[in-house]
């Protein structure tokens, strides 16, 4: 027989339990209170937001109020076909990082597992990895004009080299015990890439690669801002030169949105497939 | 094969380690020579950091030997494969892996059985621990000590010749630790295997071991060779830890890893000394 847990009093009491946790240094909050408490910020932002456009302290071409930046969202979509830019922008983001992601995980565990590898790469991309992005745009552009393929070069530099690096250390990381144990079972050096080092840092690879498509993104922007037609950091750029304050909110807020859902689906996808880590 | 043949003979094995800033070499092991029969359980108790390990380690050819050799069956270790296998205290076992998985794991790169058989012998070999209740969990979801069974039975079903078990009791508390001893002796009773067991906890030695060898501080050498027969009961369960007998072998064990902690330590002072 199970005996229930003891009934504790009316929600009063538990409202007051929830907010003590909430103050406490490291307190447990449970899920719906995590995300009330989101919720709630994200409201407070847009009413102060609100208050400061509407109260005319601040002039509308610099800070114009949220329903002006909806109403400009609604208008690039509906007439000016905005949706046409967000597809080709996720396209850049998608293709660079693609490619970037299946040469850095590769190359990034032989990176780490032979020292051959790791001890010539590891100071080339170490200083490659700190040239600023912006920086590259000229070249890529004198390498590659101002097509497709420079943007997708200018993403994938800025990617492939932090990507690559943050693979060769989650390899690294894998404790040596379980790669000496696969070799006590028998396995030879390419079985203990497939089946250890792969799934054992599999976790954190996904986290890595969560983060840097979050870099893809303002890449993207500032490939797109230099030299473009089409894409959302075009679309912003030109609404500037307009003077349209509330277009260029809305493309850099539309940019946030995919990004925090993009982030949220990986999250979601780790939390379904690594189980077995809480 | 007769019983006094040697089945794995470390032969005058010897070991320095290199300094990676370039100093002197360190010898941790000098000029050991044990001999091993088949079914032998032999445990190599000493201090921290004496060198047991790292002999353990040669046998399984996760290290090289600087002189001499091992020989299994005969033939020279010169690297890991799967006649030898380990234990370990930690990161004993895949957590990416279910406990069925993990003991399937052990049988991935065996040719010689088929994909149904090796569902069979994992099973067999998850019974032997006692964690048939358990195949569907997650590495950690189940306690420490279930940790290491399932690391013994993983180890097992890939049919080694000898098991290498390095401190694998280590990380338990005392309680959990006596029971996977008597869990050991009653696994080793069904299943006859060659056993290196390394501890530096006496009790865990004699109680387990059939031959146990006393190692001296850094650089390691033999002090002492125990045949535990000689002392004790062949057979024994937890209650030989409360009779005369084991208390003498237990104090007299303990005088010897005393001391040679003792001199470990004026080791590290003199060797952090000598760097300042």
């Amino acid at each position: 027989m199970t005996i229930p847990p003891p009934t504790r009093s009316g929600p009063r009491e538990r409202l007051r339990e929830t907010a003590r946790e909430l103050v406490r240094f490291r307190g447990k909050t449970s899920r719906s209170t995590n995300l009330s408490l989101a919720i709630l910020s994200f409201a407070i932002l847009i009413a102060l937001w609100t208050a400061i456009s509407e109260s005319g302290l601040v002039r509308e071409i610099y800070m114009p109020s949220p329903l002006r930046v909806s109403v400009a969202m609604y208008t690039l979509f509906v007439d000016f076909n905005f949706l046409h830019d967000v597809s080709i922008s996720i396209f850049r983001v998608m293709a660079a990082f693609a490619l970037a992601a299946a040469m850095a995980i590769p190359l990034g565990i032989i990176m780490s597992s032979f020292r051959i590898f790791g001890a010539m790469q590891e100071p080339v991309i170490d200083l490659i990895r700190y040239l600023p992005v912006p920086a590259l745009v000229p070249l890529t552009v004198i390498w590659l004009g101002i097509g497709e393929t420079s943007k997708i070069a200018l993403l994938w530099m800025g990617t492939f080299f932090q990507l690559i690096l943050l693979i060769a250390d989650g390899a690294r990381r894998v404790p040596n015990e379980y790669v000496e144990i696969c070799y006590t079972l028998g396995a030879r050096s390419r079985q203990v890439l497939r089946w250890i080092i792969l799934p054992a840092q599999l976790p954190t690879m996904v986290d890595n690669l969560r983060i840097t498509l979050g870099w893809c993104w303002s890449y993207v922007i500032i490939a797109e801002i230099v030299a473009a037609n089409e894409g959302i950091g075009h679309v912003i750029w030109i609404s500037r030169r307009f003077g349209k304050t509330p277009e260029v909110l809305a493309g850099v807020l539309t940019i946030g949105i995919i990004g925090l859902a993009s982030d949220q689906v990986i999250r979601y996808i780790h939390r379904r497939c690594f189980r077995y880590m809480s | 094969m007769a019983e006094s043949t040697p089945f794995l003979e470390i032969d005058g094995v010897s070991k320095w380690f290199e300094d990676e800033r370039g100093g002197p070499p360190t010898q941790v092991i000098d000029d050991i020579s044990i001999s091993i029969v088949k079914n032998d359980f032999v445990i190599f108790v000493g201090p921290s950091g004496c060198g047991k390990t790292t002999l353990m380690r040669i046998c399984g050819g996760l290290e090289s030997a600087t002189l001499g050799e091992v020989r299994l069956d005969g033939e020279k270790v010169t690297g890991p494969d799967r006649k030898k296998g380990v234990v370990f205290q930690s990161y004993s076992s895949f957590p990416w892996l279910n406990v069925l998985k993990n003991v399937e794991f052990g049988l991935k790169f065996r040719t010689d059985v088929n994909k149904k058989q090796k569902r069979e012998i994992a099973r067999h070999y998850l019974d032997l621990v006692g964690l048939t209740d358990f195949e569907n969990f997650y590495v950690s979801r189940i306690s420490g000590g279930m940790r290491q069974r399932l690391a013994i039975a993983r180890t097992l079903a890939a049919d080694p010749d000898v098991l290498l078990m390095d401190e694998p009791f280590g990380a338990l508390d005392a309680q959990n630790r006596e029971f996977l001893q008597v869990q050991l002796l009653d696994i080793r009773h069904k299943e006859k295997k060659t056993i290196i067991f390394v501890t530096h906890d006496v009790e865990e030695a004699i109680f387990l071991g059939e031959r146990i060898f006393v190692f001296s501080a850094r650089p390691a050498r033999i002090l002492e060779e125990i045949v535990v027969a000689d002392h004790l009961p062949k057979e024994h369960d937890l209650a030989v830890k409360e009779t005369q007998d084991f208390f003498h072998l237990r104090n007299k064990l303990l005088a010897i890893t005393r001391a040679e902690a003792q001199r470990t330590e004026e080791i590290f002072i003199e060797g952090a000394t000598a760097e300042s």
